[in-house]
């Protein structure tokens, strides 16, 4: 099977074949009436204004001495941040960030170079250091590219370029009132305002060419609790791709509010028990445990790789038939929605675990066609000056038919997670690790003593097959992700649930 | 126009816009990244980037911006965009820039060979170290292996009479591999990174480190949940002392984030436990003239016989403090204001081999691998997953792996008490094995 579209005949010929095959909608990106006003300061070369016949001689050169796909990628990036720390406005910074990556692939090598200046003298450099890779191989013809339609799943009312920053800084002011108004024990909040928009265009050697721009908010609250004889750190970050509008779903008192609550609710904690337990985890941002244990080992590189821990259980049952799982970057205006990736393949719904079976994995282009599976819109990159590869977006546990009260309830003994910090995951082994930063003892069906220091450990098989509860009160919870050098955006998500038997590691016998 | 003189332009560009005071740190680099699997090169990426970022104070207030583009037009309006965000935010007599106290000389930074090398040599390079690490009949599968190289040149200029740049180059190559055996799967890696390309460690060993640490611990067993001692293999220590370089950042320590606030001069460790921190090493991977904003590095002993002797600083933190800067600001790039960070950090060595610490050992844990944060810096405690070998009367019974291992970092910390000789000091934080009296070890 062919990986990549090429074109191997007439110009004249494919036209007409195309328009009947419906392969190119030749419209004007309709995205263009969804994007925000940046009032970004104009660049001194064309930027992502640069003409498509350019593309076109860049994507030209780019496959000039073989290859069977390359693509063009400019990105404009303009990023607000100010940092509000022991009630004072510390700093505010403001960064432009702007450049091209062109990348070539012939087989299972990715040959890439990117550059700073957008101009057509740098990106003919770059197709041609990007091409090395592809030296003496068979010859590809691109096609010219011509505008493509995707579908918007972000919205925006009040755009960041018509916000004014004073309005920024009476946010961040309403929080850290809120946090320090909690409770005479909060001895510190940080306040952390992010905002970017970023504009990005792609074009391949398949025709593809689209442009867009997805700003995005960043809001993190931290707060220190101490009454002298402990303290803890918490945090709650609330992110989406949206305007200004978000401070009215998540009020800056709300997030702040979160923050404290939890620092303060951690004062009395005791040190965490060890051993094997039953561990009920609340709905949200502990989803991240399944984004790390679960969620990195279905990407499909290390998969096409055949060293990843699901590779070759495709249709075969994984966990219990409770567990089913989703990566949907189409969810409006959540942090992990892309509307299409780096690439330019749609965002969409992949269900990656079904009922407990592993139905399927996530794909860029690449392992795409390395596995001759569909492309799934998970080819992410961090800047122009990576290369894409499989991300997740939004990715969460489908809501389950318990009540999670009754989960609970029906717990004996065990530890109840309330939040987690972070953790890792090898994708080869499946083994990983998590530090816990809310949790409590769980004792007769109730949730007693915080206990501090507790860390899961397990492995990704082991984890999903011991879900035997999943609750019917899906959350979700922003996260960065980091991989091969690279962090993205990403949403993770869960319903209460209860995994019998995890390790727990703590310093209590 | 070069480089320097641009940034000392832009600093007067800074204060006709309205500054007070201004710093430009400007960036120009070259990397190169090859990387290989199964025997063909898997990707290849080169690119040469620079930028700027421009810190300005204005009435007290502090304000930054970058740009990667360093025409004249979006220079001006960068730089017009750090004036207007510094004018939000709130005046601090901390707000200060460092004045110019000249640089240290640190050789061995920059090698001009590593361009010469040509892309032919860097490829086999990769594909060697592969093929080495396949040799070993233990091993299924590569993860790939790579040649990474990177130049760069850092301008400082500031208002305060500071004018300096340095250059610097870095190498690496690095395998890992897979090892399988029945259902089970295990990965190992190593890695070789220097200043220098005729440095760079001998091929052979880096693919039969990476190879062994794949197949060692296959055929793990579990242990009882128990108390007992901890051998901290050379290669994980820095998870443990991570937690302690974040708690000694005197920013934490000025916020009260941090376990060690109460503790200058104190004995919070074994007296086993000496820590330096130093710049100034030749070739360091961690040594340069002047740290992120322009004040030069220096030698400095951190912890010594287990007497806490100093913080870290940069110059805005030590402002606060009422103290010197230590020459610790550390800048992720022209996008970053300066933070606080190490340069070189080190241990003393003690007496013993890691074959003499086992051998002295009745009954513990020889930890290779460690998951997690390492100590909480605002409450020293610790926990994290553990994988490595079981140690029975003096000798390695069996490895085990998915046990969990705790503490808190006063008793970790004091329980030190016998220091290895087996140090790498070219790592930028360098260990030797130690051993740990008793930590909490939770297994089935």
């Amino acid at each position: 099977m062919k990986k990549y579209q090429a074109r191997a005949i007439p110009r004249r010929k494919f036209m007409e074949m195309s328009f009947k095959g419906g392969l190119l909608i030749a419209a004007t990106p309709s995205l263009m009436s969804h994007l925000v006003s940046c009032s970004s300061p104009a660049p001194s070369g064309p930027g992502l204004d640069l003409e498509k016949p350019v593309l076109d001689r860049v994507i030209a050169k780019a496959l000039a001495q073989g290859g069977e796909f390359a693509d063009v990628y400019l990105e404009n990036r303009v990023s607000r941040q100010i940092i509000m720390e022991e009630s004072l406005f510390r700093s505010g910074l403001y960064g432009i960030a702007q450049g091209a990556g062109v990348r070539v692939v012939s087989g299972d090598r990715t040959g890439f170079a990117y550059t700073d200046e957008i101009t057509e003298e740098n990106l003919l450099r770059a197709a041609e250091v990007a091409s090395y890779v592809a030296r003496n191989t068979e010859l590809t013809v691109p096609f010219n590219i011509a505008g493509a339609e995707r579908e918007s799943f972000v919205t925006v009312r009040q755009p960041l370029g018509e916000i004014a920053d004073t309005r920024r800084i009476e946010i961040m002011e309403r929080a850290n009132q809120a946090a320090l108004d909690y409770d005479p024990r909060i001895k510190m909040a940080k306040i952390d305002y992010y905002d970017q928009v970023r504009g990005r265009v792609i074009a391949n050697s398949e025709g593809l060419y689209l442009r867009d721009e997805l700003p995005l908010m960043f809001f993190i609250v931290e707060t220190l609790g101490d009454d002298g004889t402990g303290r803890h750190m918490s945090r709650m970050r609330i992110s989406q791709h949206s305007g200004f509008e978000m401070f009215e779903k998540y009020t800056p008192e709300y997030v702040a509010q979160s923050a404290a609550r939890e620092s303060i609710a951690m004062l009395g904690a005791e040190d965490a028990p060890a051993g094997i337990m039953d561990v009920v985890m609340e709905n949200g941002w502990g989803g991240v445990l399944i984004h790390e244990a679960v969620g990195h080992p279905l990407e499909a590189d290390n998969i096409a790789k055949g060293i990843g821990a699901f590779t070759g259980k495709l249709g075969q049952k994984v966990a219990t038939e409770h567990f089913t799982m989703v990566d949907d970057g189409t969810i409006p205006n959540m942090r992990g929605t892309i509307n299409f990736d780096d690439e330019g393949t749609p965002a969409q719904r992949n269900v990656l675990i079904e009922k407990g079976v592993l139905k399927g994995y996530m794909t860029d282009i690449l392992s795409s066609g390395q596995l001759d599976m569909k492309r799934t819109g998970n080819g992410r990159r961090e800047t122009f000056r990576h290369i894409p590869i499989p991300r997740m977006t939004n990715t969460f546990i489908e809501k389950g038919k318990h009540r999670p009260d009754d989960i609970l309830a029906s717990t004996k003994t065990g530890l109840y997670v309330q939040s987690l910090s972070g953790g890792s995951v090898n994708p080869v082994t499946g083994v990983f690790n998590f530090t816990c930063r809310e949790a409590y003892l769980i004792e007769n069906g109730k949730k007693t003593t915080p206990v501090r220091g507790a860390t899961l450990i397990g492995s990704c098989m082991g984890v999903i097959s011991s879900i035997d509860a999943v609750g019917d009160d899906l959350d979700f919870g922003p996260g960065i992700c980091g991989k091969a050098g690279q962090s993205a955006e990403v949403t993770v998500g869960q319903p209460t649930v209860r995994i019998r038997g995890i390790n727990v590691g703590g310093s209590r016998a | 126009m070069d480089n320097k003189e641009l940034t000392s332009k832009l600093v007067d560009r800074c204060l006709r816009l309205g500054a007070d005071e201004a710093e430009v740190f400007l960036q120009t680099g070259r990397n190169l990244s090859v990387r290989v699997r199964n025997a063909d090169i898997e990707t290849i990426q080169e690119a040469s980037t620079s930028g700027v970022g421009f810190r300005v104070i204005v009435d007290g207030k502090m304000g930054f911006s970058h740009s990667n583009d360093l025409a004249e037009r979006a220079l001006d309006d960068t730089i017009s965009r750090a004036i207007a965000f510094a004018r939000l935010t709130t005046p601090d007599e901390s707000n200060v820039l460092p004045s110019d106290k000249g640089h240290t000389d640190v050789d061995g930074l920059f090698d001009p060979e590593i361009a010469r090398v040509s892309m032919d040599r860097k490829i086999d390079i990769a594909l060697e170290v592969e093929r080495l690490a396949m040799e070993d009949p233990k091993i299924t599968h590569s993860s790939g292996s790579s040649f990474g190289e990177w130049e760069g040149e850092v301008f400082i200029t500031n208002s305060k009479g500071i004018s300096n740049s340095y250059k610097a180059s870095m190498c690496s190559v690095g395998v890992g591999v897979v090892a399988e055996k029945g259902d089970q799967r295990r990965t190992g890696g190593e890695w070789s990174s220097r200043r220098f390309f005729a440095d760079l460690e001998p091929l052979d060993e880096i693919a039969a480190s990476a190879a062994r640490k794949a197949w060692e611990l296959l055929d793990p067993r579990m242990v009882p949940t128990q108390r007992a001692s901890v051998i901290f293999d050379a290669s994980v220590a820095p998870s443990l002392f991570g937690g302690i370089i974040a708690a000694i950042n005197g920013e934490r320590v000025l916020q009260g984030a941090s376990f060690l606030e109460n503790s200058i001069d104190e004995q919070f460790a074994s007296s086993l436990l000496t820590i330096t921190d130093d710049g100034t090493i030749p070739k360091g991977t961690g040594s340069s003239p002047f740290d992120g904003e322009g004040v030069p590095t220096a030698k400095r002993v951190l912890v010594e016989n287990g007497v806490l002797r100093s913080f870290i600083y940069n110059t805005q933190v030590a402002a606060r403090a009422g103290v010197e800067s230590t020459g610790n600001a550390s800048r992720g790039g022209y996008t970053r204001l300066p933070g606080i960070g190490t340069h070189n950090l080190y241990l003393a060595t003690g007496q013993y081999s890691q074959e003499d610490i086992i051998a002295a050992t009745q009954r513990g844990l020889l930890l290779k691998g460690v998951t997690g944060y390492g100590i909480n810096p605002v409450t020293g405690n610790f926990s994290g997953g553990a994988t490595g070998f079981w140690i029975e009367n003096g000798r390695i019974a069996y490895p085990v792996e998915g046990l969990a291992i705790a503490g808190s970092a006063a008793q970790i910390l004091n329980g030190i008490e016998m220091m290895g000789n087996d140090i790498d000091r070219n790592r930028s934080f360098a260990s030797p094995s130690f051993r740990i009296a008793e930590m909490q070890i939770g297994g089935a």
